[in-house]
């Protein structure tokens, strides 16, 4: 079969489904074991950091050894023991890679067997722009030279914190301070590298821009923060994809992504995430616990996630949106599906600040085996935001018996003028759909997949093409296994 | 927080296991505490009130007179009431400041209603249903409730009883004392086949500033095949604080229809529990809030299908003006062998104001993949281009407001099946008192 | 010498409980087209849903044969790509499957299971936008999720439009006509036509003459009370379109 649907090669040696469960061997630079001010102060000497970064890194490190990790979302998981991780691991190198050419030819073949072009002249089109973070550190970030051109910055964080400090002191913590929540505040203390981005006023970004993030070694976390600016009038759209290998070990994620959208800017952030998602029986797999968030500073904003999240053993994740400027925007298009032992909680939030502020909330969640997902959202309008607008539609499938499904809106308004509007279904896909397909030749297993695909449609559509074929396969190979 | 629970005698006290059951609700009371805002159960509704130290039980009998603290302009008399007598044709029982007055005679064949006390003494079959339909640890006011277990009534409507006149269960509450609380406790069973109709109805006739709490708890049983439709008008006093908790468990084919209507009290929650427990059982819970000033109004459903084939409705709509706040929690819960069930929810609020808040969350909690559940909430304000129409037309602001506000509730009130009932509380739902 | 292609013996079959088919016969051989008309309820629906294996139906007893195997064997796939289509009666929505996408599934599976080459991407419209003009149907339709919002009218052509490009060896047409106007009645009629040959054969189920003036019958069968109670040629609709089916159901 040659269609858009098309069901990639998918048998590795192994005969597992996880294509990208492969270990990358090379040498890694490791801090020991462990979490004190020490470590942190190792982290932050390794990669040279100013003083006020380590000041702000202790101060989260503090504050976060007051907190408990929150137990309120539907999520159950073994306790994790954060004395027992790797907080930093980087691939060894003699000096930080001037241009492509020096960067280890071993981790150039990582990231072409998963599909990742880094070579510049490699890529025909040439439209997107790619930072690879390879655990804990940024290895390679390309087409800089051409969005130089344009004034866009697009480098490795720990580059601006160097290069450009007053940006990052600026709104680095300014949309997700240290005190949000115990994963963010693990992260303020212990990030590494992740990706910065800064569009100046009234350009259109000339290419996508995306991260890769990979983790490779064993028992690290991984904490990439990533800051994007739009200024005013400017656009992007930012991809950001991840995999891990597959270990038999949990490996945890905590990362935050913070976007400021000034005036008249918009910002379009997709990811596709497919974090090794564990075996069947549910060991090993990633705990994804990220903070994603958006401020529309300025009037006219806009910001819009767009996420297809089929990996990960534990997702904890809520991408939102601080609609502070009059009219501003904010955008969440989702599908997640969980299969076998996943667990996902996520959702949105948006909070309505400023006068005709608009908001959308599409989710469509797919729970299959014996998954449990739920949604989770807020809708909050202040008393000043007059005439907002939400719209939410939350759609749960359920494939098999054993899997669940909930949805937990929050809807808080304090203004009368606001519209308002949540509608939520649950089912599973209907017999009657099943039998249509199959009458007209078409098998279970393809049908299954046709009618999900057709489920999700309204959110893939908002992906960038290349990203939502991607992501079309993914969702096939997620669900194997799950039908009859 | 000791303060709500006081030691004090109730009757039954020489029963072992009651006492030892009061014993019981008191420790799980204050095991919990008040909720806070950390309680997700009560996320939206803090009853700040109830933290104060100064609530107590009514005083008894003989103690009445002297105990009056409302001075000298009591107008009271001998605390007699003047609030509206329940007018619409039914079998009457009166309760005045939380305590049992009358029982209506002539009632029905198979149908018998008793003090609680009294079914208590005569522990014929009550003890397999009292307290046995929530858990305490997980609602506090129930507790705390089983704690003060005294008064409230035990009904029961045999197999295949089919009432022609609903039971109303009216509270007059116009005590001049202050800072009185009641903990009322029904256990209601409707055997196989029954059908009956049953009017709660919390009427405040006193000193208008009078602030009391009233705190109860509904056991309701419905058997194979039974049917209960349940209607309840709540229009406390303006600083009262009710709180009420129904458990309802519905078996096979067997059916309840819940209807409550919210206007009055400070701090009010209606918060309704099924379980629908075998094959087929059915519920529809149906509600609408009207509200002005500082109120909190709090209607809490929790609908869980344990079994095939079941199915639920809920439509709630709410009306909030002033500097109220409607709150609105509503969940549904699908077992895992609970297949080809049904549950719809839908919540829809009205603002008035700019200091008016709606808070909601509703909750889908799905554990099968053979299921079809919806739920939706939407809120908004009255339609300016309508209003002016209607002035245009020279209907006065406050009357065309009102057109609107009967015209959005007329579909929630549409599901009450008496129409004598329908009719009254239309014409209770309305912005001015 | 006559081929028989499909054999139904002694079928029985409920639904919910339901006694719905009682007893059926019927023998359809290569080349023949056979219309059963019948009253509201009377099973017709069920007996092409029991044909084409939907779910939901359980076969009580009685046996049938499709090009001489065991049809009630078959997985409701194996059996389109075996040649049964059916026309239904009441199509069903997909949302977000546009009909190019479900097509190109459709008649791929076919394909590959008569060891066919697939259609590429380009063959396969071109294919689809002719067979779709001769049926009126435009381009944009076939954009849309399928049957989604489609008009009753629409959707009939729809299924017609799939019959003429899966190329089945044997259609049930179940009430094909309902919904069309005049004009589509015709061009639909000429599009089921163009698949008769003498190896194809066709059983209509519809309530009205009109449609077999153009889709001339071979035989007719009245079905009532879950089996055949009378059979004859094409004046037998005719007799039915003046009388209607008392007549038959005391003959009982
Ligand atoms: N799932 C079901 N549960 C109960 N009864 C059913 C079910 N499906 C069909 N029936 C009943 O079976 C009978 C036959 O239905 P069917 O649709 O086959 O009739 P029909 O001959 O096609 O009628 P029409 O001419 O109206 O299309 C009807 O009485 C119908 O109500
Ligand atoms: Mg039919």
């Amino acid at each position: 079969m040659t269609t858009e649907q098309e069901k990639p090669e998918i048998a590795d040696e192994s005969g597992d489904k996880y294509k990208y469960g492969f270990v990358t061997d090379i040498a890694s630079d490791t801090a020991p074991k462990g979490l004190s001010e020490d470590i942190i102060r190792l982290i932050s000497q390794k990669k040279g950091e100013p003083d006020w970064l380590l000041e702000r890194r202790l101060e989260a490190f503090r504050f976060w050894q007051k907190l408990k990790e929150p137990t309120w979302a539907k999520l159950s998981y073994d306790k994790i023991d954060y004395q027992d991780l790797y907080y930093y691991s980087a691939p060894k190198q003699k000096v930080a890679p001037k241009s492509l050419d020096e960067v280890d030819p071993e981790l150039l073949k990582t990231y072409e067997k998963l599909g990742i072009p880094l070579k510049e002249q490699e890529v025909l089109s040439g439209v997107v722009a790619v930072d690879a973070v390879f655990d804990s550190v940024s290895v390679a970030t390309t087409y800089r030279a051409k969005l130089a051109e344009k004034g866009v910055i697009f480098c490795p964080i720990s580059e601006a914190i160097k290069e450009y400090p007053e940006l990052v002191k600026k709104y680095l913590g300014s949309v997700v301070p240290y005190t949000d929540n115990f994963f963010a505040c693990l992260n303020s203390a212990v990030f590494t590298d992740g990706s910065f981005v800064y569009i100046p006023k009234g350009v259109r970004c000339p290419m996508e821009l995306s991260t890769y993030f990979r983790i490779n070694a064993q028992n690290t976390g991984q904490f990439e923060r990533t800051l994007i600016i739009a200024d005013e009038g400017s656009y992007v759209s930012y991809l950001e994809g991840c995999t891990a290998p597959q270990r038999d070990e949990n490996q945890l994620h905590a990362a935050i992504v913070e976007i400021v959208v000034l005036k008249d800017a918009e910002v379009k952030y997709s990811t596709v995430q497919n974090w090794y998602p564990g075996d069947k029986d549910g060991k090993g797999g990633v705990y994804n616990f990220v903070t994603k968030r958006a401020a529309c500073r300025g009037a006219n904003s806009k910001v819009s996630w767009t996420q297809v999240e089929t990996g990960s053993a534990i997702t904890w994740k809520y991408p939102s949106c601080i609609l502070q400027g009059d009219n501003s925007v904010g955008e969440f298009y989702s599908v997640a599906i969980t299969n076998n032992r996943q667990q996902a909680d996520t959702g949105t939030k948006m909070i309505h600040l400023g006068c005709n502020t608009s908001s959308k909330i599409i989710s469509k969640g797919i729970s299959a085996g014996r998954s449990n997902q739920t949604y989770r959202g807020l809708v909050k309008v202040s008393p000043n935001a007059d005439n907002a607008r939400n719209y939410s539609q939350c759609d749960s499938l359920l494939i098999g018996p054993d899997c669940g499904s909930h949805t937990i809106p929050y809807v808080e308004n304090r203004n009368k003028t606001a519209k308002l509007e949540h509608e939520a279904t649950t089912s599973k896909i209907s017999e009657e759909q099943l039998f249509y397909c199959q009458q007209r030749g078409i098998g279970e297993e393809e049908a299954v997949s046709l009618i999900v695909n057709g489920f999700c449609k309204e959110v893939m559509q908002h992906l960038p093409l290349e990203f939502a074929i991607e992501a079309a396969k993914l969702i096939n190979i997620s669900l194997e296994g799950s039908v009859g | 927080m000791g303060e709500l629970v006081q030691k004090v005698e109730l009757m039954g006290s020489d029963l072992p296991w009651l006492e030892g059951l009061r014993e019981k609700g008191a420790v799980f009371f204050e095991k919990q505490g008040l909720p806070t805002a950390k309680t997700e159960a009560w996320k939206y509704t803090r009853p700040r009130d109830l933290l104060a130290d100064d609530f107590i039980l009514p005083p008894l009998e003989e103690e009445k007179e002297n105990a009056c603290t409302c001075g000298e302009h009591c107008t009271c008399g001998h605390h007699q009431r003047e609030g509206e007598d329940f007018l619409l044709q039914a079998y009457v029982i009166d309760f005045e400041n939380g305590a049992l007055e009358h029982i209506a005679h002539n009632l029905p064949r198979g149908v018998t209603i008793k003090p609680l006390i009294e079914a208590i003494y005569e522990d014929d079959g009550i003890r397999k249903y009292l307290n046995k339909s929530f858990d305490m640890e997980k609602n506090p006011f129930a507790a705390l409730n089983t704690a003060y277990l005294e008064q409230g009534l035990f009904i029961t409507i045999e197999k295949n009883v089919m009432l022609d006149k609903p039971l109303a269960l009216v509270h007059h509450s116009f005590s001049c004392h202050e800072n009185l609380m009641f903990h009322l406790r029904n256990v209601i069973l409707l055997e196989e086949g029954a059908k009956a109709e049953i009017v709660e109805y919390y009427n405040y006739s006193g000193n208008e500033k009078s602030r009391y709490f009233t705190n109860i708890v509904n056991e309701l049983y419905i058997g194979r095949h039974a049917e209960l439709n349940h209607y309840k008008f709540q229009d406390e006093a303006f600083k009262a604080v009710h709180i009420a908790y129904n458990a309802v468990k519905v078996k096979g084919e067997g059916r309840y229809n819940g209807f409550c209507l919210q206007r009055g009290g400070n701090l009010a929650r209606n918060e309704t529990h099924v379980s629908l427990t075998e094959e087929r059982a059915e519920a529809e819970i149906n509600a609408a809030y009207i509200m002005n000033g500082w109120a909190v109004i709090d209607t809490t459903t929790d609908v869980e299908h344990l079994a095939p084939y079941t199915k639920s409705t809920q439509l709630v709509k709410g009306v909030v003006g002033g500097q109220a706040k409607g709150v609105f929690q509503g969940k549904i819960h699908i077992a895992p062998m609970a297949i080809k069930t049904e549950g719809a929810q839908l919540h829809k609020a009205l603002l008035l104001t700019d200091e008016a808040e709606i808070d909601v969350k509703p909750e889908l909690e799905i554990y099968n993949d053979d299921v079809k559940c919806s739920h939706g909430a939407a809120s908004g304000e009255l339609d300016a281009d309508q209003l002016f129409y209607m002035r245009s037309r020279g209907i006065g602001e406050e009357e065309a407001k009102q057109i609107l506000v009967d015209a959005y509730l007329q579909d929630v009130l549409e599901k009450i099946n008496n129409q004598d009932i329908k009719d009254w509380l239309a014409a209770k739902a309305k912005l001015a008192k | 010498m006559k081929t028989p292609l499909l054999e139904i013996e002694d079928l029985c079959a409920r639904v919910a409980d339901k006694e719905i088919i009682k007893g059926f016969n019927l023998t359809i051989n290569e080349g023949e087209v056979h219309a059963i008309m019948g009253p509201n309820g009377a099973g017709k629906s069920t007996l092409s849903h029991v044909l084409c294996g939907k779910p939901g139906y359980e076969i009580t007893s009685g046996t049938v044969r499709y090009k001489g195997k065991n049809l009630l064997a078959m997985a409701p796939e194996e059996r389109a790509r075996e040649g049964i289509f059916l026309i239904m009666q009441y199509p069903v929505e997909i949302p977000g499957v546009p009909v190019t996408t479900f097509l190109k599934h459709a008649v791929n599976a076919i394909r590959q299971h008569r060891h066919e080459p697939e259609l590429d991407t380009m063959e396969f419209i071109k294919l689809l936008r002719e067979e779709g003009k001769k049926l009126g149907i435009n381009p944009d339709m076939l954009k849309r999720p399928i049957n989604v919002g489609f008009s009753g009218g629409e959707k009939k052509r729809l299924e017609a439009l799939q019959l003429a490009i899966l190329k089945p060896q044997f259609s049930i047409l179940d009430e094909a006509d309902s919904g069309l106007d005049v004009d589509a009645m015709k061009v639909v009629a000429e599009a089921i036509n163009a698949e008769r040959t003498e190896h194809n054969a066709m059983l209509v189920i519809t309530h009205y003459q009109r449609l077999l003036k153009d889709i001339v019958p071979d035989y007719v069968h009245i079905y009532a009370d879950g089996h055949i109670v009378a059979s004859g040629n094409k004046d037998l609709a005719l007799e039915v379109e003046e009388q209607g089916y008392a007549q038959f159901l005391k003959e009982k």
